[in-house]
Formats: C-alpha cells, sequence, structure tokens
C-alpha cells in the first residue's frame, strides 16, 4: 500500500442499534403483558465522517457511551453500519480484551497456536515464530507447556500480547487495555506501540487518560453522545472535552 | 471456505476437545460411560421388568443404536446453543464468520459420538452379532444428522444471544421430542395410523435408518430418508440465510 493512501474511511456513518431491556423470554413476557418498554433504539453514531492515513495514530477520547467502543466495533469488521459506508484496508489486530481465546486448561504453547490461529496467522507462522513470541513474553519455557489457569494474570496478560503484536498488523485498535496489567507491563506496551508507529503501523487508540493520548497520538477525535465535537490537534480535543466536563459538574 | 477458516475450525474443535478431557479425572471415558450406562439402567428397566421383545435383536444394542444418535443431537443443540455467548468476547472484537464457532462446538460432539461408537461395535461382538457392509452405511446417515442439528444449533445460538432463557424452554421441548422418537421403543409399537408422526420427524427418520443398516442389515427406507434430508437442507438453508442476516448484530447485543 502507498504511504498516505486512506486506510480507514468513514462516510457519513450512522448507527442505530436497539437496546433490549429484556435479557430473557420470561422478563419479555411480562413486559409485554404490562406493556412495559421492550426495546429502545440507541443512536449510537451520527453522521461520522473521517479518514485516516497510513500510519496516523488516531486518539478517541469522550464521556462514558460517546460511541468509542461502537466505532472501534466498526472498524474491527464485528458490526455494520445503519448507514454510510465504512472502507477498511489491512490487516486489523485488536489489543481490545487481550487473552479473548485463551481457554484456561490448555497450555501456553496451545494457546499461542489457538489465538495466534483466531488472529488469522497461519500454522506455519507461529511455528516459525514461536520461539520469539515466547522469548518477547518473558514466560519461563518451563511453565509455556503448562495450563495457563496455572500463570499469574501478570504472565496471561503479557502472553496474550505477545501473541497480539507478533500479526505484523496494518492497523492496531487498541481499547484501554494499559488500564490492566502494572507498570512494568504498561512500559512494554506503549514501547512496543512506539515502535508500531516508527514502522507506520496505523493506530486507533481510545484511552481515558490524556497524558497518555497527549504524549501519543497524533490527531485526536473527540466524540459526545455519538457526534464528533472535534477532529485535530490533541491539545485542542482534549483542552475542549475537559472544557465540556467542567461545565456539566 | 478459505484455508484460513478451516485451520480455525480446527483449532477451536481441538480446544472444545482437549479442555473437556483435561477438566475431568476420568476425561475420555465419561463421554463414553454416559450413554453406556443410561443404556444398562433403561435396559434391565425395559427387558427385565417390562419385558420388551420381539425386535430381531437384544433390546440392549437396540436401545444403544438409538440413544447414540440422540445423545449426539441432545448435547450437541445444548452446547452448540452457548457457543456465541461464551465466546461473546471474540465476537466483540474481531470478525470471522460466527458459524465456525457453532460448527467447531458441534464437531467435538461428533468427536464423542465415535468414541460412543466403538462400544456399539463391542456390544456387537458381545451379543454376537454379524457385521455386515450395510452397517459403512451410518457414515452418510450420520453426516445427514449432523447437517440437521447444524441447522438447528446455528438457530438456537443466535436466539440465545437475544434471550439467555431460551435453554430452558429448549429443555421441554427436548423431552417431549425425546418421547416421540423411537429411541427407547419401535415405531411398530404404534398403531399403524399414527405412524405417520415418525415420518415428519427426521430424528425417527435417522434412528429408523441407523437401526437397518447397523442391526438389520439392509438397505434404509429410502423415502422415509429423503424426506429426513429434504427436511433438513431447506431447514439448513432458512436457517443459514437467516443466520447471515442477523450476523452484523451480534456483537451489538452480546
Amino acid at each position: 500500500m502507498a504511504p498516505n493512501e486512506a486506510t480507514i474511511v468513514f462516510d457519513r456513518v450512522n448507527k442505530f442499534f436497539y437496546l433490549q431491556y429484556q435479557k430473557t423470554l420470561k422478563e419479555l413476557v411480562q413486559a409485554l403483558f404490562f406493556k412495559e418498554k421492550t426495546i429502545e433504539k440507541i443512536h449510537a453514531l451520527k453522521d461520522v465522517s473521517f479518514s485516516l492515513k497510513k500510519g496516523e495514530t488516531l486518539g478517541i477520547i469522550g464521556p462514558n457511551g460517546a460511541g468509542k467502543s461502537t466505532l472501534l466495533k466498526l472498524i474491527a469488521g464485528v458490526s455494520g453500519p445503519t448507514s454510510g459506508q465504512v472502507k477498511v484496508s489491512g490487516r486489523i489486530t485488536p489489543l481490545i480484551e487481550l487473552g479473548a481465546g485463551f481457554h484456561p486448561e490448555l497450555t501456553g504453547r496451545e494457546n499461542i497456536f489457538l489465538n495466534g490461529v483466531i488472529l488469522g496467522l497461519t500454522e506455519r507462522y507461529i511455528r516459525s515464530k514461536l520461539e520469539e513470541i515466547v522469548a518477547f513474553s518473558e514466560i519461563n519455557p518451563e511453565f509455556i507447556d503448562m495450563p495457563v489457569k496455572h500463570y499469574s494474570s501478570g504472565m496471561y496478560l503479557r502472553l496474550a500480547f505477545s501473541v497480539a503484536v507478533f500479526t505484523q498488523p496494518d492497523i492496531l485498535l487498541v481499547d484501554e487495555i494499559l488500564a490492566v496489567g502494572d507498570t512494568a507491563f504498561q512500559k512494554k506496551c506503549l514501547d512496543k506501540m512506539a515502535q508500531f508507529q516508527k514502522e507506520g503501523v496505523t493506530i486507533v487508540y481510545i484511552s481515558h487518560s490524556m497524558d497518555q493520548v497527549r504524549q501519543f497520538c497524533h490527531r485526536v477525535i473527540y466524540l459526545n453522545k455519538g457526534e464528533i465535537k472535534y477532529d485535530g490537534k490533541p491539545e485542542k480535543a482534549i483542552d475542549y472535552y475537559l472544557n465540556d466536563i467542567k461545565h456539566h459538574s | 471456505m478459505k484455508q484460513q477458516h478451516l485451520t480455525l475450525i480446527k483449532y477451536l474443535t481441538l480446544r472444545e476437545i482437549k479442555a473437556r478431557y483435561k477438566q475431568s479425572f476420568l476425561g475420555l471415558f465419561w463421554v463414553v460411560l454416559n450413554p453406556f450406562f443410561q443404556m444398562l439402567i433403561l435396559s434391565f428397566v425395559f427387558s427385565k421388568i417390562m419385558k420388551v421383545g420381539g425386535l430381531g435383536v437384544p433390546y440392549p444394542i437396540f436401545l444403544y443404536a438409538g440413544l447414540l444418535p440422540w445423545t449426539f443431537l441432545a448435547n450437541g443443540l445444548a452446547s452448540s446453543m452457548g457457543s456465541l455467548v461464551a465466546n461473546a468476547s471474540l465476537i466483540k472484537q474481531i470478525y470471522f464468520p460466527r458459524q465456525i464457532l457453532v460448527i467447531s462446538t458441534l464437531l467435538a460432539k461428533a468427536f464423542d459420538f465415535c468414541l460412543a461408537f466403538i462400544i456399539f461395535l463391542l456390544l456387537m461382538i458381545y451379543f454376537k452379532l454379524t457385521f455386515t457392509w450395510y452397517m459403512l452405511l451410518f457414515i452418510p446417515i450420520f453426516l445427514i444428522q449432523f447437517l440437521f442439528t447444524y441447522a438447528l444449533s446455528l438457530l438456537l445460538a443466535a436466539f440465545n444471544l437475544f434471550y439467555r432463557d431460551v435453554q430452558y424452554l429448549f429443555n421441554l421441548v427436548l423431552t417431549l421430542w425425546f418421547y416421540l422418537t423411537p429411541v427407547i421403543y419401535a415405531t411398530e409399537f404404534f398403531p399403524a395410523r399414527y405412524r405417520i408422526i415418525f415420518k415428519l420427524n427426521p430424528m425417527a427418520v435417522f434412528i429408523n435408518a441407523y437401526r437397518q443398516v447397523l442391526l438389520g442389515g439392509s438397505w434404509p427406507n429410502f423415502i422415509s430418508l429423503s424426506i429426513g434430508v429434504g427436511l433438513s437442507v431447506v431447514l439448513w438453508l432458512i436457517v443459514q440465510h437467516l443466520f447471515q442476516k442477523l450476523e452484523s448484530v451480534f456483537a451489538d447485543v452480546v
């Protein structure tokens, strides 16, 4: 792909979804009987347009319920837009819930293969990178053939992170993973992400830590109630956001 | 289907199988012992107490030939129903065809079916029954049953994402269905004018076909079987279409 070409394009994207008030049939029948509300239509993203070039790091900030995670789901392709167009090109690696595909009963090695395949890697590639993945995770090779249920939470996270970073992503989707893990893990993540930045990987970064956003992103979108309130320089976006918080409290 | 998807199916199926066998001390044996003990208890009740006979083969093996496919259906549906909910965190962050989660769960159950089938072969030796070439027909019959079970699994798995108590309703339906299927009895026990219900029940069709090829040493009833195949294919096509339409909202509702 040529540099400066847009890798992510959102063109007047609207996303509605239905919030279900009842999660069981039993509750649903009761609600219908008493004529209660059963579903509510939520306008999660309102006319969102932006495009992101290869190698850019975009921060997304905003209060809870602003639509940040919905935006990420649309980029990841796990959820479709109600109207408008989403175009994404390149290999996507999510760093959202680390170790989502892990099974506690399987060994570290088995989980590396399982998660690698889920992330779209071939068996042959994983086999060729196995030693590097284990080394990067800093897990003692003695433990690699032990079920991961015996791992500490730190080891678990490091292993999952390690598999994810060996996927050679074009686009990295990051949602608050730095909130989990200790300081050493956070530093490891930030270092690796800085390296990805240098290598020209496109990064979309959701965080509540304004310091990290300021330090890390080239560009920031401030999202509120599904609308883009500001799209541009990180400093300005953060000021705008913090100002809004002040006025509302 | 892409190579990568096949690899994914392989790993998810292995995950199911390995995880289960590592979890319990008896591991593999549970799978085999479960239908076996069910067979022992039911055999005792029906052949010793109620004295069921006139089947041409000993009741225990007649029963086991019906329990085997029924267990696959019941366990397959029960576990694939929860397969999407159990993998919610994957569904929310990474895209791959969601059917893969359902089919992997079902393939793990097919593995159980194969293990339990070994017991069937041992029972045949124990009861000194003759092995025939017709027995090989159980493979295509199983493939048809697999398609039927898969179609129902897709439907239940998707529905379970929206309403989590579908399984209680499902258990009730399954119990009724069990008694309307010739698992513990033979269709011949029913008055001829009521036997139409077995023609419309694919599970009855499959179980009769299994018994014909495994124990009867004959061809299955092709007319009944083709109704079963027809129903399975139509159901699968409809459900597949529905599933693909719903797929884009799965990540919003889990």
